[in-house]
């Protein structure tokens, strides 16, 4: 069995060269990409989650290490079994995400990575602090009992996360189209970030973007209608510990107020925006209304925030 | 590679970009006026048609009257705009030079429309 390291370790000092190239780019062409507070903040939540993740790994390890006794065949460490895993880690993080957007209980948990309502290198890092609470690992376990060790998978998954930093930029407008076909891109992310009631839960891709095509969550970036970041209900708060625990508050205090067993137990699974009296909104709620509002020919108006309407000049190209 | 390497080392990484980017002078937004409020009410709030709008002398706030006896609260956070729904009544107080209304969530807070006097 080869000793396989954490390749995000070695990362790191990219991650950090590569936020710095991005801060001077955004120093000539628009200043507005970054903001001092909002960088902080997600750059101290992605240090939580390092910190979260240590002291919960070697929980996550053992748990894998017991599915992986009940497994079905046993794949060796050959190389070419690494590209295999990769793809099917992939495919696995698809659902994880997918998931993670539309159940409650999982959303409070990578609601952190999506609070930001910039779209920048250090948005990628902006990561969960709770993701062993939320078991987000469990969609990992089908790969231990189909055979895969689990070092192996959790190799693979760090590459599929060093591959996921570079996509969370403005400054890359379009890929080469045989490239945007198969691979996840800025373009495709910057869909997924959007809160745009086109763009809404749109591209879980981690690496490859054909999953999302496959299985009907595709949605390609349009020239005219410009990402929109943040949540639905975006924050407005600069508080770590809020950004890292507010969905995990209001599940709280919904449980807590829920008429009925059945109400309690659907504030918690159901996707986000569901409650018992229809009073809040989800996003299939607000994909409605305004697929109304464009059948009755009202243009949706574009922007978005004072700084998607000032620097226009500065957008990404998006020419195909 | 330790881990109070990597610890030790990120902190510093954050502490450094963070730094960099107030020294780059990056960020910084204000509401240009009562349109561009308007439509970042519109396109911030679903289904929220917006009217009237009182727009602090600041270019820091905005309030932006709805239809339906509701309004789009307005604030400049960091580079961008966020906003909450209100429904009226709406909660307001006089604040030294301006006019504060309540968000009615805590951690959004007060908000101030300067050189406003009254909704």
């Amino acid at each position: 069995m080869p000793l396989l390291f954490d390749p995000v370790n070695y990362a790191i000092p990219g991650f950090v060269a590569l936020i710095v190239v991005e801060m001077l780019i955004a120093r000539t062409r628009d200043r507005q990409r970054y903001c001092p507070r909002d960088t902080l903040t997600s750059l101290l939540l992605g240090f939580g989650s390092t910190v979260s993740s240590a002291l919960t790994a070697g929980l996550v390890f053992a748990i894998s290490m017991w599915v992986y006794q009940f497994r079905f065949f046993t794949i060796g460490f050959a190389w070419y079994w690494f590209p295999v895993a990769f793809v099917l880690d992939d495919l696995a993080y698809y659902f994880a995400h997918r998931t993670g957007h539309r159940v409650r209980w999982f959303w409070a948990s990578h609601v952190i990575h999506h609070s930001s309502q910039h779209y920048n290198l250090s948005t990628a890092l902006r990561q969960t602090w709770t993701g062993f609470v939320s078991l987000s690992f469990l969609f990992r376990l089908p790969l231990f009992l189909i055979g895969f060790h689990p070092l192996m998978i959790f190799f693979c998954a760090g590459l599929n996360l060093i591959y996921q930093f570079w996509i969370h930029t403005e400054t890359i407008g379009r890929m080469p189209r045989w490239f945007e076909a198969v691979m996840n891109t800025p373009s495709h992310h910057r869909v997924h970030h959007a809160t745009n009631p086109r763009y809404l839960d749109r591209n879980y891709a981690g690496v490859f973007i054909v999953w999302d095509r496959l299985l009907g969550t595709f949605e390609a970036e349009r020239d005219d209608e410009r990402p929109r970041y943040g949540i639905v209900k975006d924050l407005g708060s600069f508080n770590l510990f809020w950004a890292a625990f507010h969905e995990w508050v209001g599940i709280a205090k919904d449980v807590w107020a829920a008429p009925d067993l059945k109400s309690r137990i659907l504030y918690m699974i159901a996707p986000p925006g569901w409650s018992h009296d229809g009073s809040r909104d989800t996003s299939e709620t607000i994909k409605a209304r305004w697929e109304a509002r464009e059948q009755r020919g009202i243009a949706w108006k574009q922007p978005t925030s004072s700084s998607s309407v000032e620097d226009r000049a500065g957008a990404p190209s998006q020419a195909a | 590679m330790s881990k109070l390497a990597i610890f030790g080392g990120s902190i510093v990484a954050v502490l450094v970009l963070a730094l960099l980017a107030r020294l780059l002078g990056l960020g910084g937004a204000r509401i240009g006026s009562a349109e561009e409020a308007r439509a970042a009410a519109e396109a911030m709030i679903s289904g929220f048609e917006g009217g009237a709008v009182a727009l602090g002398s600041d270019g820091r706030a905005a309030l932006v009257h709805g239809g339906a006896a509701d309004a789009a609260l307005l604030k400049v956070h960091g580079a961008r705009i966020a906003a909450r729904h209100l429904r009226a009544p709406f909660v307001t107080a006089p604040a030294s030079g301006g006019l504060a209304i309540d968000s009615g969530d805590a951690r959004f807070g007060t908000v101030v429309l300067k050189g406003v006097t009254a909704l």
